[in-house]
């Protein structure tokens, strides 16, 4: 009988340990960003550790060094040690559908943060920062301060990442209804600082009298900017940007770039891990995309804004 | 003997399974109506101005009541009366109104309505999602790709800019009485009421 007893109570201890593995605390998720090595990123990325945090999960920031075959192995790693939710900034458009109908397959949800990836249904949901509006803005704001006129410059962010040709094609879409403004010169620097300085000094020396450039983000608009101020350019070439970082913002104030279009890399690094949780709780009706709004900020307004967003 | 004849059906069973999954045969009104689905932004917009557009803005609030509603108790009229498809601050309003024109200038008419409000409507600057946006009838999720969704933007300002704006633009002057109706927007944490841009999407000089 005792034995009878006994056996019972270890099945009922056996079942108390399934619930607590299933219980939501006992989850973590994985958060996999193309790169750190750019500030934007890196707030993205902690905002949405503390915001998992805030949660009760436990959380950690993977790496994917701007390649998608880290990006790959950092799946694979995520799958393999029981996370239970990815939240992505993808690589590649393309590229990095393989890796979330990996996660997929195996269960794991997973939620795009600020870029996109080109499957309708891979992701869980894709919190997605509405570039195209935001360079429709300063694509306005360049044309009415150009009066229309001037030779331009575009550097490109890296060009298998949608953000890439939303940016531009949003600036497009407004400024090629206007002839008196000449692209002389469109390159990439892959939203890397020190090659939109590079990219910008070559530029220079095949096009000295341009009056403008146009950046995909803010970390090249300020690499560029240097490149300028190195060749004493930089009083006779506008700069504009994209992103709302910190170092953006504050050339703005200085006079250094003309705008930048502020992303809010909180916004959605915290819906991101607001909707894993809701995902763990049950929830399964999520928005297949979801768009987060761009302000332009210039010398106008550039009181109502601190790095990565508003004032509170 | 036994052995031969089944080694060669093997390699027959496999040069067989290879070759039928190397060629595919596909109905040609099947691969047509594959092509046939790439979205064409600029027929959507066509059909979306003509069946959408303009009934809603034939329902848009009038620009007297809708201003006055919104230095009154903002929070009801962009409750009411906003759309907008990001989380975020912008949002968009259909209106609709007249007024006389008191000012234009290359880039704007400007008027003012019969209850003393001074509007502007854009002749030169058609672009951004409001006219997309402001009746709320598309939502991000009708478009497998953002860039579509971009792209009817594009293409509706562009109907607007070929078809709407030159007649207008060819005989309006200060003093014409104008009917209009369009769409706005307004960031509903920095209220400006004072810059007001309305896109037309219908303007009728009297």
């Amino acid at each position: 009988m005792n034995r009878i007893k006994i056996f019972l109570l270890l099945a009922l201890l056996g079942f108390a340990g399934c619930k607590s593995r299933t219980d939501n605390h006992q989850k973590k998720m994985a958060i996999v960003v193309s790169t750190l090595n750019n500030p934007w990123f890196v707030f993205l990325a902690q905002t949405a550790a503390a915001q998992a945090k805030a949660l009760g999960y436990e959380s950690k920031i993977f790496d994917s060094q701007n390649n998608t075959a880290v990006e790959a192995e950092h799946f694979e790693n995520a799958i393999a040690s029981g996370y239970s939710a990815i939240l992505f900034n993808p690589t590649d458009a393309n590229g990095s559908v393989a890796n979330v109908l990996k996660a997929k397959k195996a269960g794991v949800p997973v939620f795009c943060m600020d870029r996109e990836v080109n499957s309708p249904d891979a992701a869980t949901s894709q919190i997605l920062s509405d570039s195209y509006s935001g360079c429709v803005d300063l694509g306005k704001y360049f044309v009415k301060s150009t009066h229309a006129k001037g030779n331009y410059v575009e550097i490109l962010g890296i060009v298998a990442d949608n953000n890439t040709w939303a940016r531009s094609k949003g600036f497009h879409s407004v400024v090629d209804y206007y002839p008196g403004l000449k692209m002389v010169a469109q390159q990439s620097a892959d939203f890397d600082r020190n090659k939109g300085m590079e990219v910008m000094e070559s530029i220079l020396q095949a096009h000295p009298d341009i009056t403008a450039v146009f950046c995909g983000n803010d970390a090249m608009a300020m690499g560029a900017y240097q490149a300028l101020s190195a060749a004493g350019k930089a009083k006779n070439v506008t700069v504009l940007g994209f992103d709302g970082a910190g170092d953006a913002i504050q050339g703005i104030k200085d006079g250094k770039i003309m705008a930048t279009a502020m992303q809010f890399p909180k916004v959605m690094a915290q819906t991101a891990a607001n909707y894993a949780d809701a995902y763990f709780k049950g929830k399964r009706d999520f928005p297949k995309k979801i768009q987060v709004g761009v302000e332009m900020v210039t010398a106008d307004n550039i009181n109502d804004y601190i790095a990565y967003g508003k004032k509170d | 003997m036994g052995k031969k004849v089944l080694k060669y059906s093997l390699i027959f069973c496999i040069l067989g399974l290879i070759a039928y999954n190397s060629v595919y045969f596909k109905k040609l009104s099947e691969v047509k109506a594959s092509a046939a689905k790439v979205f064409n932004p600029a027929a959507y917009a066509r059909a979306y101005l003509d069946k959408q557009l303009l009934p809603a803005a034939g329902k848009a609030p009038d620009a007297d009541q809708l201003i006055a509603q919104l230095k009154n108790n903002p929070v009801k009229a962009f409750k009411a009366d906003a759309h907008g498809l990001d989380i975020g601050n912008t949002r968009f309003f259909m209106v609709k109104g007249e007024g006389v024109i008191i000012n234009v200038d290359e880039s704007n008419v400007y008027l003012i309505t019969p209850g003393k409000q001074t509007l502007k409507i854009a002749t030169e600057y058609i672009f951004g999602n409001a006219l997309r946006d402001a009746p709320g009838i598309i939502t991000v999720n009708d478009f497998t790709n953002s860039m579509d969704l971009n792209n009817v933007s594009a293409e509706v300002n562009k109907l607007v800019r070929n078809e709407v704006l030159p007649p207008f633009k060819s005989k309006v002057k200060k003093g014409d009485s104008i009917t209009f109706s369009g769409a706005f927007e307004l960031n509903q944490e920095h209220i400006n009421l004072g810059n007001i841009e309305i896109i037309p999407v219908k303007l009728a000089i009297k």
